[in-house]
């Protein structure tokens, strides 16, 4: 056997020996965690049919009329060009946050000078309201991509560098001395426990990063985009269309539904695999 | 044989915060460990027993004197056990054990693989290799961190209160182990320095107990221990040594 077969192996042996997903208990839980969430959503969907019937005015639609606007835009596919403008504008700008946070964060945790440097900084960014992002970068960037990527980075940024900070600080000493005593190799306590230990802890800070986006790029896209679901929100106030308000503010929640359960929680829950608090 | 580690004329002091005095551990300390010894410090808590490990892993530097390995300034190869498993949360117990390869200037073995899984098996863990530190009990885990120390065929073997954190059933199984795995080393056996405070544990393992006490510390008794191993940890033999070293501490 090559040395790369016999790697191959073990590690297959490895992963053998991690606990195995048994699906029919997974799945009756799951039913069993979904019974409170349709409760509160049928609940809420009735209050809101009993107040339309109730008051009967074009400023509360029915249930009825929400779901037609809703079908009429995912219908003709708008829905879904216009969520995935938006999603492109957050995604960038997402990411760039998150290249900056990493050499923020580190440094900050590091280094009381770097963390004495970049403090005011983070404070300032967690007190300014997402909506003054939103008005300077238009007013700077004008109808250009710059315009949310730039506001959705400061927006997010302040926080990323929190959560990169705290995680690299959570790494006890205890195991930084043990690295220490057997001399172990700089690339491999990189390698084998720093971005590891990142990769965990971030995911995490990102899920709260990506709905601070959401709410600084609807605002750039009220105030200086010609597309994307914040456009389209103002666009139906400005027809004083209620249920098209609704029917979009619905659309993007079931997309950041998705975003959450197929993309966030799967990545989470495998970079956790090793925490016991993940099986209980 | 020859003296492994030899230390001579050992400072340190400790600076308080605040401008008050320093506190002296060390003022003018000698010692010598000779190769494939397996000596014990014992003492009173605060006398200085684990900052000297610190000195001898490399963790602190002294502030006056000199601590030689073979007449080195360095150790070649050393490993520790410490009073916590200090294990990497997100790396398996086998990949734990294959951590210590990783060390500065040298490869990993050609077969790392075999020697891990050897390990394991002295230690009792052939079932748990693929197991996060998580999932194992505390003596699993300090099982681990033993099967690491030993994973770099170290010179020396240092160890800071190893069993202290563990319940009594568990820490008496684990200094057989111990013993056990001492006495089966290929080669020369590793020079080994174990600090703790429990004397029968120095009596049941060590081949020279020192005494520490006082402030600055200083060696109050060094005793030979001529039993051979491997020992049994009822002989009555064990309790008067405990007794001896009770006496030099003027507590019996």
């Amino acid at each position: 056997m090559s040395v790369v077969e016999k790697a191959d192996t073990a590690r297959a042996q490895v992963r053998a020996r991690r606990p195995a997903v048994r699906w029919g208990p997974a799945l009756r839980a799951a039913a069993g965690e979904a019974v409170p969430f349709v409760a509160s959503f049928v609940l809420l969907a009735a209050s809101w049919e009993a107040m339309a019937l109730w008051l009967r005015s074009p400023l509360v639609p029915d249930l009825s009329a929400i779901l037609r606007e809703f079908v009429t835009i995912c219908e003709s596919g708008k829905a879904f060009r216009e969520i995935w403008v938006t999603f492109y504008r957050m995604g960038l700008g997402f990411l760039l946050a998150v290249a900056l946070s990493f050499p923020i964060g580190i440094a900050s945790a590091v280094s009381r000078k770097a963390e004495r440097f970049f403090e005011p900084g983070v404070i300032l960014g967690l007190t300014v309201p997402g909506l003054v992002w939103a008005l300077l970068c238009v007013i700077w960037f004008g109808v250009s991509i710059a315009s949310p990527v730039i506001a959705v980075a400061l927006g997010v940024l302040p926080s990323m560098i929190i959560t990169v900070q705290q995680s690299v600080r959570s790494l006890s000493s205890d195991i930084v001395e043990m690295t220490r005593v057997f001399r172990l190799k700089r690339i491999t306590v990189l390698r084998r426990i720093w971005i590891p230990l990142l990769y965990a802890s971030t995911i995490s800070g990102a899920r709260v990063g990506f709905s601070i986006a959401w709410k600084v790029i609807v605002l750039v896209e009220i105030f200086g985009m010609s597309n994307g679901v914040g456009y389209q929100l103002n666009s139906q106030f400005s027809l004083q269309s209620v249920e098209g308000v609704i029917a979009w503010t619905l659309a993007f929640w079931l997309a950041m539904m998705a975003v959450e359960y197929l993309v966030f929680r799967p990545i989470e829950t495998s970079a956790n695999h090793w925490k016991k608090s993940a099986y209980e | 044989m020859s003296s492994h580690i030899v230390i001579e004329g050992l400072g340190k002091a400790f600076a308080p915060r605040g401008g008050r005095r320093p506190a002296v551990i060390f003022d003018g300390l000698d010692m010598r460990i000779e190769a494939g010894q397996l000596v014990a410090l014992v003492g009173p808590s605060g006398c200085g027993k684990s900052t000297l490990l610190n000195l001898i892993a490399g963790l602190d530097a002294p502030d006056a004197g000199a601590i030689r390995f073979d007449g080195r300034a360095r150790d070649s190869r050393l490993a520790m056990v410490f009073q916590q498993p200090r294990l990497v949360d997100w790396l398996t117990a086998e990949e734990n054990i294959a951590l210590a390869f990783e060390r500065e200037g040298t490869r990993p073995p050609g077969d790392a693989r075999e020697t891990v899984r050897a390990l394991l098996r002295k230690v009792g863990l052939t079932e748990h290799s693929g197991a996060y530190p998580q999932f194992l009990s505390g003596g699993q885990r300090q099982r681990v961190a033993i099967a690491r120390a030993f994973a770099v065929d170290p010179d020396i073997l240092l160890l800071d209160e190893p069993f202290s954190a563990l319940d009594e059933l568990t820490a008496r199984r684990l200094r057989l182990l111990l013993q056990s795995l001492w006495g089966e080393a290929d080669g020369p056996r590793p020079t080994g320095v174990l600090v703790t405070h429990n004397m029968l544990e120095a009596a049941l393992l060590a081949d020279r107990i020192f005494v520490l006490n006082g402030h600055p510390g200083h060696f109050a008794a060094v005793m030979d221990i001529d039993i051979p191993h491997p020992r049994d940890p009822e002989d009555p033999a064990l309790f008067a040594i405990h007794r001896e070293v009770l006496h030099a501490l003027g507590e019996a």
